[in-house]
């Protein structure tokens, strides 16, 4: 397991995203990813990436203004947005627990982890506790097969899990 | 055999570029800016790298086909998207061996005349993204990326992307789309990226795995690779064991080493002392073999024969627990939720194959059930579809059926007629909000 | 230029031509639906397999440029039963709305079907839906339904490649992907409704057409749109004397394949009148008449000292104006003008994705003026009407919208004013005459755009109620001052003589006009914005 516990995300409200600025440092960044590639648009993905470390989840407003600053059209960041599973179009708890559902940790058990999370949480897949701490999430493949069952949570790898380990774990995310 | 990728493995700080030059590490960048470009595409060619992705297509003809009088500019990708179930042995390179990725970058960068490199990495390994960014910022320092590279005159930049949750977009051209700031979606080919590929440009897409062995092939020399492994599957494999065994984990093995083996000696055989049902060799893609076939070598060629494919190596490893329905549902649900959606026999038949397996694994089942998974699976390979992805769930469904369709069978000779004929399909959640309540 | 066969026929094609062109071309269609000639090829739905010589697999017609020497099957067994499998996937979660869409009988799914496809399905399960996408107004002139989408793209490639207004994309993925706009807000550009257009299916529908009628019922007329000076070319849907809707007609040198909202807009009402029948006001009140009394009224104004001012209109047809020339300019020496209101600008791309842009929002301001006829702007046709002492003879109470407003009706208070109108505005209500005019589709004519074509616009149904259009009124005018051979006359007979006397129309004919997308007259072309 990682050495320090997962940093919480602490995302923004939706009354604070409805409509955002890019402050200087934000700006910056762009300006780095952009250098990286010859086209515009293609600095699409890494900014929604800056976006959602910044604000934990993309709003409409965060998606206009990053149309509006890569001049593209709102409609085609959304779309864009919306292919990939990993940005967040609400906002997320604290703790984002992805829980790999797919074959290989599924035959170590992963179902049993999943039932437990449930049950512990009192919440189901796609669901975020009431009190904003956890959100659970059934994702697809990890990539980390040899050690299932498998859970990120936020940008974290929490490998060979039981349901012990797993409430351990929890019991120290705040 | 001696670890060749996997050397570090157990070394002190083994992700720092001091300890992979204290292994012998950056030495084949030198030899190879010394080379010709065609000399190096000769020498990968003849130690016979196959691409280990998963489709085997050999490295060095790849990288022959972008056009060397073009003048645009050309593109290398190092493949870091690793989604396909089962396969997590480029996640290990990167755990514990960043630099070999790089320095294979850079000579295959020198090789095609590429000034500029992308590694995409699944939005996922985020941890791994950054042990990259290390690695490179470590060799931008130590001079081995950036501006005329040990005064060879070639000068590279390398740039971390990092993907979103797109398993498609490990497809090369889906993975081009998704660089360019656009949705995963497959390309038609031809033309094919060697030529038209990133922004346009001549590229060449390389998996973590072929990459790291190319430094090998220079230092080392084409023959002492191609010694290795088989006649048509040459050099070191890292196969990722998952499931059922004692010890999963990634193995560093020549190609051709029975499955048997790898199984019963490398991973310490079947769990709980159970008996082997059905493996699948090479990702979830590839055809499930039944318990006899394995005794079938793990090489290309060998598992082709057999009705499979190597793949990425990605060995799943099934007991007699398991309900080979319940596996071609999960399995299947896998390749629903990734279906990028934009042509009509994968959109439709992918979703359509998981809904006729639930209501089978349901109890629900009917007869006709077999035919028809055996129908979409027919008309969603082979050309149908733009891009493998099709074959991807096809190869299961039709795997499935020939070795296990009594299981098949005898769920639906148990079924009862459905109460209601509204049959709910189970939510597909990722990401908050995600699919809204699609 | 290359040779190829096709299920055994040479074809001679240029290079470049896809195999669905290079079938067509000799009659043999090929099954599509994210394929269309205005738009990017995707090759995505699958459905337009063909079998070609050499090559193992199954390619895309759409996709594939033809080659010499290519040898193509477009119905071996083969590709039946690929085409059937496809349609089969189509259908397998698209709802069986025929009897409530508005696509049937216009529909490709509809067509494809049973041509290509099986009389069965496999599928048993339940369809997937999108709930709250299944009858949305998504824009002032679209309705969607997303349950009948099968996401050939036609609509959002529609909006980045030809509105260019990038407001329709693909969201989330798979099998759960749909049609949206960003944040689910209006879809409102100006030619949103060519998204329902390029449909193929009825996941995209005119709101204003929404259940009006079956399209078989429905007779169609080639005509021109009114809307402004570029001329689209539409179809007038129309039945039983009622417009039901104008769908843009294909012209590559004009409007492509498209046409705006506002245009399309038109057709709404586009045949109904308030004026139904001459009428003279005496004592204040009007009074119907015949035809046969209204027009000697019409002469005596026209006869009148001071002499009657003409107030022309840019909407009227070729055929029309040329008789306003030739009798009212040239033979009784009468001032006349033709009043131009530039409108909203509008603009439509043509079939090589240019933009053409109008000048006006007149279908005829470049016809009045070949006919060698005064334009005059909204100033200068104040100070018209409001100068001499006559008669003023209105030939279109739309000539100009300032007519319809009180400061026209004051400025004209003192004068005796004929009218030609369909509805009642503040002038008709004054009008001392007061004449039917037929409506847009029941006009024959040719019109001028300012793209510098002549078109064609046939009349969908004759004119009702007494309406007659302006040509059979000024050449009632032209016989009773004896400019005309005979009673009798239709446009074509009138457009004869303007090609024979009118250089910049030499050579025309109605045949040819019938036959081409219209013919090129030598004019300066605008700039476009």
């Amino acid at each position: 397991m990682a050495g320090a516990p997962t940093a919480p995300v602490n995302a923004a409200p939706p009354e604070d995203v409805a409509e955002v600025r890019f402050d200087a440092a934000l700006e910056a960044e762009i300006g780095r990813i952009l250098s990286r590639y010859p086209t515009t648009q293609a600095a699409l993905l890494p900014v929604l990436w800056c976006c959602q470390e910044r604000w934990g989840w993309i709003s409409p407003g965060i998606t206009r203004a990053v149309a509006r600053r890569l001049g593209l059209s709102p409609a085609s960041v959304e779309g864009v947005l919306t292919f990939y599973t990993m940005y967040h179009r609400e906002p997320p708890g604290r703790y984002a627990l992805q829980v790999c559902t797919t074959l290989s940790c599924q035959l170590c058990g992963a179902a049993d982890l999943a039932g437990h999370l449930q049950r512990r949480l009192g919440i189901g897949f796609g669901e975020t506790t009431a009190d904003g701490r956890f959100t659970l999430i059934d994702v697809q493949c990890l990539g980390a097969c040899g050690e299932g069952p498998v859970i990120q949570i936020n940008n974290d790898y929490y490998t060979a899990l039981t349901a012990q380990r797993l409430d351990e774990l929890l019991d120290r995310l705040e | 055999m001696e670890p060749i990728l996997l050397r570090a493995r157990g070394t002190k700080d083994s992700r720092s570029i001091a300890a992979y030059r204290a292994a012998g590490g950056y030495r084949a960048i030198a030899k190879a800016l010394a080379m010709e470009p065609s000399a190096v595409i000769a020498e990968v060619r003849s130690a016979g790298l196959r691409g280990r992705g998963g489709a085997g297509f050999p490295t060095g003809v790849k990288w022959g086909f972008v056009p060397k009088d073009s003048p645009k500019a050309k593109y290398l990708i190092c493949n870091a998207d690793e989604s396909e179930p089962g396969t997590f042995k480029d996640r290990e390179i990167i755990h514990v061996d960043p630099h070999m990725v790089i320095e294979g970058i850079v000579i295959a960068s020198h090789a095609i005349g590429a000034n500029a490199a992308y590694i995409y990495i699944r939005g996922e390994f985020h941890a791994e993204a950054l042990m990259l960014q290390a690695a490179i910022d470590e060799a931008a320092a130590a001079g081995m990326i950036g501006h005329d590279i040990l005064g060879s005159g070639f000068s590279l930049e390398v740039h971390v992307h990092r993907g979103a949750g797109a398993y498609i977009c490990g497809e090369e051209t889906a993975l081009i789309e998704s660089i360019e700031g656009k949705r995963g979606l497959p390309r038609l080919k031809p033309p094919f990226p060697a030529v038209v590929g990133l922004f346009g440009c001549p590229t060449v897409v390389n998996n973590v795995e072929t990459l790291a062995c190319v430094p090998h092939i220079i230092e080392r020399g084409a023959a002492w690779f191609a010694a290795i492994g088989t006649e048509r599957s040459k050099g070191p494999k890292l196969f990722s064991v998952s499931g059922h065994v004692n010890r999963p984990g990634v193995y560093e093995l020549p190609m051709g080493t029975p499955f048997r083996e790898i199984i019963y000696e490398v991973c310490g055989g079947i769990r709980g002392g159970r008996a082997l049902k059905a493996f699948i060799p090479g990702g979830s893609s590839c055809p499930v073999l039944p318990a006899d076939k394995v005794d079938v070598g793990s090489d290309f060629e060998s598992v082709a024969a057999a009705g499979s494919m190597l793949g990425s190596g990605g060995l799943i490893v099934m007991d007699d627990t398991v309900d080979m329905v319940w596996a071609l549902d999960n399995i299947l649900t896998f390749y629903a939720h990734e279906s990028c959606g934009q042509c009509t026999p994968c959109r439709e038949g992918s979703d359509w194959a998981l809904d006729v397996v639930r209501r089978i694994r349901r109890g629900f089942g009917r007869p006709e059930d077999i035919e028809t998974l055996e129908r979409i699976a027919r008309y969603a390979s082979q050309g149908m579809t733009i891009c493998p992805f099709g074959d991807a769930f096809s190869e299961p469904i039709k795997s499935f059926l020939k070795h296990f369709g009594h299981e098949f069978s005898a769920a639906i000779a148990t079924a009862r007629p459905l109460p209601d004929p509204k049959t709910p399909v189970l939510p597909l959640h990722s990401g908050s909000g995600w699919h809204g309540n699609y | 230029m290359l040779t190829l066969t096709i299920d055994g026929s040479e074809v001679q094609v240029a290079d470049g031509t896809n195999l669905v062109e290079a079938a067509a071309k000799i009659g043999i269609e090929i099954p599509t639906y994210c394929y269309h000639p205005g738009l990017s090829i995707v090759g995505q739905c699958r459905i337009c397999f063909v079998e070609v010589e050499g090559m193992p697999r199954l390619v895309t017609a759409c996709s594939t440029e033809a080659r010499d020497g290519m040898v193509v099957l477009t119905a071996s067994q083969r590709v039946k039963d690929a085409r059937a499998a496809v349609m089969e996937f189509l259908l397998e979660n698209h709802p069986l709305d025929c009897p409530i869409c508005d696509q049937a009988g216009e529909c490709y799914l509809q067509d494809y079907s049973i041509a290509h496809g099986l009389d069965t399905t496999h599928m048993v399960d339940e369809r997937r839906t999108f709930p709250g996408l299944e009858r949305r107004l998504i824009g002032p002139h679209v309705v969607q339904n997303q349950n009948r989408c099968i996401h050939c793209t036609r609509c959002i490639r529609f909006t980045q490649e030809i509105s260019e207004t990038h407001d329709l994309t693909m969201k989330s993925r798979g099998n759960h992907s749909y049609i949206d706009t960003f944040d689910g807000g209006p879809f409102d550009n100006p030619w949103s409704a060519c998204a329902a257009d390029v449909c193929p299916v009825g996941a995209l529908t005119v709101k204003e057409f929404r259940f009006r009628a079956r399209v078989w019922h429905l007779e169609d007329t080639d005509s021109i749109c009114p809307g402004c000076s570029i001329g689209c070319n539409v179809t007038v849907g129309h039945l039983k004397r009622e417009v039901h809707r104008f769908l843009p007609r294909h012209n590559p040198a004009v409007n492509g394949w498209w046409m705006c909202d506002y245009g399309r807009g038109l057709a709404q009402g586009i045949e109904e009148r308030e004026v139904t029948r001459p009428a003279v006001r005496s004592d204040g009140a009007l009074r119907p008449v015949a035809w046969s009394e209204a027009l000697p009224h019409l002469v005596e104004l026209l006869r009148a000292a001071p002499a009657a001012r003409i107030v022309a209109s840019a909407n009227l047809s070729n055929e029309a104006l040329y008789l306003v020339r030739k009798v009212l300019v040239d033979r009784l020496g009468l001032q006349v003008v033709v009043p131009v209101d530039p409108g909203s600008p509008r603009k439509v791309k043509d079939g090589r994705r240019r933009w053409v842009a109008s000048v006006d929002a007149h279908a005829n301001s470049t016809g009045a003026r070949l006919l060698g006829l005064r334009l005059v702007d909204a100033t200068e046709l104040r100070r018209f009407v409001g100068g001499g002492d006559g008669p003023l003879v209105i030939l279109d109470e739309r000539a100009h919208p300032w007519l319809a407003s009180y400061e026209a009706r004051s400025a004209m208070a003192a004068r005796t004013i004929a009218v030609s109108a369909r509805h009642q505005t503040v002038l008709t209500r004054t009008a001392a005459l007061l004449l039917p005019a037929a409506s847009w589709v029941e006009t024959e004519g040719t019109y001028t755009s300012s793209t510098g074509r002549v078109q064609l616009a046939r009349a969908a149904f004759a004119p009702g109620a007494m309406a007659w259009p302006a040509w059979r009124l000024l050449h009632g005018m032209a016989v009773a001052f004896g400019a005309a051979s005979g009673p009798d006359t239709r446009p074509e007979r009138l457009f004869a003589e303007i090609a024979a006397t009118v250089p910049a129309f030499a050579g025309m004919t109605y045949r040819a006009l019938a036959a081409e997308p219209g013919l090129p007259v030598a004019v300066e072309v605008p700039d476009v914005g």
